[in-house]
């Protein structure tokens, strides 16, 4: 029955397909091309194989290391922040939602700026002269920090990061919370179940699923930033800001070395795909 | 154990007023049914004594004490709903102890109590697997370990058997009297079914439209009900009521001859009830009323026939199934007017009139 | 029960202002003269005025707002209709027949997870190669394909909840496929495909790294022009004009956003879940 189904399956799936095929396809085989050869921006259409060579200059760059180490510590960071900070809002707030939507509306403005322009707009909020916060600061402490200062600007992009997501992780755990069924409630209070056990014993771990894909796509997204922080301070102070993608960035469009960027961003696809496809190995196990 | 004392109860949801001045009694160790068509209030009510719900005004008392207040979490009640409200990802085991741990109570004692609560339910063999691997059968008799295992002041049945399909219901309704009296507890139990209400009860409390309409046991509200609503809705095949007056000497039912009957009431119109099983057949000349055949359907173990007397109404008798009149056939119907029940024009009992019981 | 809904009022108002914090700041910006802005940094505006707002959409030759308007908006469109168009007559074998469960739909679906920066090179590289570089239609493209895998797994979802009996009787009314995906399947997919455009439309718009790479002045989008202001040009970054770009730039997607958040909310939920 399937099979005479073949040829009009296949006729359904070719828009898709021949989109697919020409616009990666063929920067995937240049990437691979230019990855594995010596190339400039005069030489392009010449590229001269040289082996594993720009992946031994990548390997060896601390620079790369640094970026892979940055956006390792700043995914799992704003990650953990924004489930934590996204579920105490859903849960604590989902009474509210009930009876006034409009508030779900309000809390994911964040959510629906754009990424760059947010970065823009911490820019202004931190500036010395013109933001609003140092001059609260100053007004009510007497004191402002150099937010964009080699000792606080990861804390700052962290924070801006936070501020910007945690209204996905709060959407997604307030519509988790709000499709327990009530009558489970019920029936734990009744029993004699206060708040706080209802909430840690029984809401919590229904929630679980929820949380890990939630921290997941987190990781994932913190990890791959580039937008608001490349917006908000660039490489940042000695380099400090530099994420994978703002390295593989800076590598190709500030110093040319086109081989060079092309060898990081294959590493990085690899190791994205390896990761991606162990978590959900992990998650098939866990949730089947 | 306790006695559960209503007094006033008024309920409204946004405009809508769902409990008129409701006052009520259980009794300790009474198994009370709550038991009303949909929308009737009942569930309100009993989430109200739940605390569920809070009050508009009214008072409710649990052994003396003045619980209106009180979350449900400090009332001491078990409740067991009508979808279980099984916590899904625990077994049994931990479903039934999850109430005694949040106690509290030793882990010794908590391992005591389950033994019995499964031993009575018959639970041993499930206790490591989680509601999701069980029968809708299964699933309802942990719902009530984990009400038992708490020895609550009073137990709260909230339509629990109208998620299983027939066959089921009726055993597991054998069961929850057999587990009444085994713990002798105070029980209410709400459903809309008047089968479960007249076999399980000590007390029915019919509600309409959120006022009580008659409260007493099972034969007190089948032999004598205070009104139609009552009286149609206990009993199965309906009880007939039929249009008719009050004459002089007897009572008139419309289209029909007068039927002599002394009663010590001026002419008046009134509405006249039969139970069905109370009506025999005999030939058209004969009996009380006559009537044509318009359907009869064969129940197994009994017959229900129904017969048009004129006027548009419609008598449903319930005869042994040798008796077969056909479609269409002219009948007589008997019954002895011991057994009539009569209504006031507006569906309240008149009283008294002379009967036997 | 009882629920004291006082404090999460006021947890409600603390979290809103503190994450909407700099999109309310940067309103407030806007809104104040030149010389107000580096005198009054806080929240409150002395005297509002519209001097930026008009310095923006007046067109200069440093400042042609509407032609980043215009770039965004033709490749925003091209962004979020294009996977649509593609994806659709995809979702439906997929959900009916299972089509490509094993390799197509996780290769696509995957496609969300890798960091932009590894197609933007070669990307750029190709475009460099066919004339592309700098053109809406090369940047629409792209965010095409950024698009794909979220608007694939929302027409997934909503052609799985169609009941199939209405495409049996379809069938037994002679439809074949095509017709049947054209005049059955698609307008009652109709509510999910308004809430995949708006998704996809909000996406391309707030797109920033292709913009970048992709575009050098014909075909700026407005997130990237808008990055423009930041730049210190001689007496330093003009906060108030700047501010009054980016209130602009973060208009469209946010009237859209907030007045459909309904159906987003619902479909954000569903994309992520299920991925």
């Amino acid at each position: 029955m399937a099979k005479q189904y073949k040829l009009e399956n296949a006729v359904l799936a070719s828009p898709t397909t021949f989109f697919l095929l020409v616009i990666l396809g063929f920067p995937v085989i240049l990437s691979l091309v230019y990855g594995f050869s010596e190339t400039s921006f005069e030489t392009l259409r010449s590229p001269e194989f040289s082996g594993l060579n720009n992946f031994h200059k990548v390997t060896t760059d601390d620079t790369f290391w640094q970026a892979v180490w940055f956006s390792f510590r700043f995914g799992s960071i704003t990650a953990i922040l924004e489930c934590a900070l996204g579920l105490a809002l859903a849960v604590y707030l989902a009474p509210l939602t009930q009876k006034n939507g409009w508030i779900v509306a309000v809390l994911i403005i964040p959510m629906i700026v754009a990424p760059a322009m947010m970065g823009l707009m911490y820019r202004l909020v931190l500036n010395e002269f013109a933001g609003p916060i140092p001059y609260y600061l100053y007004n009510w402490l007497g004191w402002s920090p150099a937010f964009l200062s080699p000792q606080n600007v990861f804390t700052t992009v962290v924070l801006a990061e936070t501020f910007q997501w945690t209204p996905f992780t709060f959407l997604l755990f307030l519509t988790a919370y709000r499709s327990i069924p009530q009558e489970m409630r019920e029936a734990a209070t009744v029993d004699g179940t206060r708040p706080w056990r209802l909430f840690w014993k029984l809401e919590l771990p229904l929630m679980m699923p929820t949380v890990f894909i939630a921290a997941f796509i987190r990781f994932i997204d913190g990890f791959r930033v580039f937008d608001n922080i490349y917006t908000l301070v660039g490489a940042g102070p000695g380099g400090s800001t530099t994420s994978m993608s703002i390295y593989i960035y800076e590598t190709f469009l500030r110093r040319g070395e086109i081989g060079k960027s092309m060898a990081a961003a294959i590493l990085l696809f690899a190791a994205a795909f390896i990761l991606l496809s162990f978590a959900q190995r992990l998650m098939r196990r866990t949730f089947r | 154990m306790a006695e559960i004392r209503i007094e006033n109860l008024n309920k409204s949801f946004g405009g809508v007023q769902v409990l008129h001045d409701v006052s009520l009694t259980i009794s300790e160790r009474e198994f009370c049914v709550f038991v009303g068509p949909s929308g009737c209030g009942k569930s309100t009510l009993l989430r109200l004594i739940a605390g569920l719900e809070d009050v508009s005004s009214g008072r409710i008392f649990i052994g003396g004490k003045d619980v209106t207040n009180l979350e449900p979490y400090d009332r001491q009640l078990a409740m067991v709903f009508q979808s279980y409200a099984l916590y899904p990802h625990m077994n049994v085991r931990e479903n039934i102890a999850f109430a005694l741990r949040t106690a509290k109570i030793p882990e010794v004692q908590i391992t005591k109590k389950i033994a019995e609560a499964t031993r009575i339910l018959q639970l041993d063999d499930y206790l490591d697997r989680k509601p999701s691997a069980l029968s809708g059968g299964q699933r309802q008799r942990v719902a009530i370990g984990r009400a038992i295992v708490r020895e609550p002041i009073a137990f709260l049945f909230d339509e629990p058997l109208s998620n299983l399909d027939a066959a089921l219901r009726a055993e597991t309704r054998v069961e929850i009297a057999a587990l009444h009296r085994s713990l002798n507890a105070t029980t209410i139990y709400v459903t809309h079914d008047q089968t479960e209400a007249m076999t399980l009860a000590d007390r029915i409390v019919v509600l309409k439209d959120g006022k009580i309409m008659q409260t007493g046991s099972p034969p007190e509200l089948y032999d004598n009900p205070e009104n139609v609503f009552v009286a149609q809705f206990l009993g199965s095949p309906k009880m007939n009521i039929l249009d008719a007056e009050l004459t002089g000497t007897g009572i008139r039912v419309l289209g029909q001859n007068e039927v002599v009957f002394s009663h010590g009431f001026s002419p008046l119109p009134i509405q006249l009830g039969i139970r069905p099983e109370v009506i025999s057949l005999v030939s058209p000349d004969k009996g009380l009323f006559s009537g044509q055949v318009t359907l009869n359907e064969f129940h197994g173990g009994s017959r229900t026939v129904i017969a048009a007397i004129g006027a548009g109404t419609s008598v449903t008798l319930q005869l042994p199934t040798g008796q077969s009149p056909a479609v269409g056939e002219h009948i007589g119907l008997h019954c002895d007017p011991d057994n009539f029940h009569i209504f006031h024009a507006n569906g309240e009992r008149l009283q008294p009139i002379g009967r036997n019981h | 029960m009882k629920r004291r809904m006082g404090p999460r009022w006021f947890v409600f108002i603390v979290a809103a202002c503190v994450m909407n914090f700099p999109v309310i700041a940067t309103f407030s910006t806007a809104f104040k003269s030149p010389r107000e802005v580096n005198r009054n940094p806080s929240l409150w505006i002395e005297a509002p005025t519209l001097e930026n707002f008009v310095t923006v959409l007046t067109v200069s030759d440093r400042l042609n707002v509407y032609h980043y308007l215009w770039n965004s908006l033709t490749a925003s469109l091209i962004g979020a209709i294009l996977p649509m168009i593609v994806a659709f007559p995809l979702a439906w074998p997929m959900v009916r027949r299972g089509y490509g469960r094993s390799i197509l739909f996780p290769a696509i679906v995957n496609l969300r997870a890798l960091p932009l920066i590894v197609f933007a090179i070669p990307v750029y590289m190709m475009y460099a190669t066919v004339g592309l570089l700098d053109t809406r239609l090369g940047l629409g493209l792209i965010l095409a394909v950024v698009n794909l895998p979220l608007t694939l797994m929302l027409l997934v979802n909503a052609i799985a909840d169609l009941p199939q009996e209405l495409e049996e009787a379809g069938r037994m009314d002679g439809a074949r496929t095509g017709r049947l995906l054209y005049r059955i399947v698609l307008p009652l997919c109709r509510p999910a495909l308004i809430t995949t455009f708006v998704f996809g439309f909000i996406t391309a718009w707030n797109e920033f790294l292709f913009g970048l790479i992709l575009t050098t002045s014909d075909a700026v989008p407005m997130t990237v022009g808008a990055s423009f202001f930041f730049a210190t040009s001689g007496g330093g970054v003009q906060w108030g004009v700047a501010a009054a770009v980016m209130s602009v730039a973060a208009l469209p997607p946010l009237l859209l956003g907030v007045v459909m958040y309904r159906r987003i909310t619902g479909s954000m939920v569903a994309g992520a879940v299920k991925g």
